[in-house]
């Protein structure tokens, strides 16, 4: 018997099933139902399938929100870029905006509570990427992803950017500080 | 032989070349493209 060759029944459909070949087409089918009701599951459950908010945005309408939450909220300023760091209230939006090649501005948020964070790129696109807690989103220009946020966990997280964004590239890192 | 006997609707199905490759390239195209498309020209305006 040969691949290539047309069927030697003219009513080849007619052929019963060879059973090994019923017990492969079932083992695969069975296989792909588990993969994608995983699927399902790794986002309910999982703690890297977000599921973000998205709007169509532009940098000027970005910036001023941004902009209005520094200016209502900064409480210091740090590293020698004068970097803003703000503590918005709990429960608030809170804006991340990414650009070549920082993260702006610096976020101070209270364990326990959750935010919306809102972030957006003001040139290409990059990756926010918090470490070590190793949550990752692609930051696109236009486009801004909501995402609620709920810290579990003091200490200090670093933003990296993961999408090659340039020769600044490596040395783009952030900072959000959980109190 | 079975040659009088009515050619059943899946062997037609898969018999039929050109309408394999016409939904080999239209099933993908609709799923994935045009739903991908449709999904992206509708994301909200940011307030």
């Amino acid at each position: 018997m040969s691949a290539i060759l047309p069927p030697a029944d003219r009513l080849w459909w007619k052929q019963p099933l060879d059973r090994v070949e019923g017990t492969w087409i079932v083992i695969a089918f069975v296989w792909c139902m588990v993969m994608f009701a995983m699927m399902v599951g790794w986002h309910i459950y999982g703690k890297q399938n977000l599921s973000t908010e998205t709007y169509k945005t532009t940098r000027e309408l970005y910036s001023a929100k941004a902009q209005a939450m520094v200016d209502r909220y900064t409480v210091r300023k740090e590293t020698d870029k004068e970097i803003p760091v703000v503590h918005p209230p709990a429960g608030s939006d809170v804006y991340l905006v990414a650009r070549l090649w920082d993260w702006w501005p610096i976020l101070e948020l209270e364990k326990d509570k959750t935010y919306r964070l809102h972030l957006t790129s003001m040139d290409y696109n990059h990756g926010f990427s918090l470490q070590p807690v190793n949550i990752n989103i692609q930051v696109v220009p236009g486009y801004e992803h909501v995402i609620k946020v709920t810290p579990n966990q003091a200490g200090t997280f670093s933003i990296i950017c993961n999408e090659y964004c340039g020769i600044g590239h490596a040395n783009m890192a952030g900072r959000i500080y959980v109190k | 032989m079975s040659d009088d006997q009515q050619v059943p609707l899946m062997q037609q199905l898969l018999d039929n070349h050109f309408l394999l490759l016409f939904l080999g390239v239209m099933v993908p195209m609709l799923v994935y493209t045009l739903w991908g498309v449709i999904d992206i020209l509708t994301i909200p305006i940011a307030k």
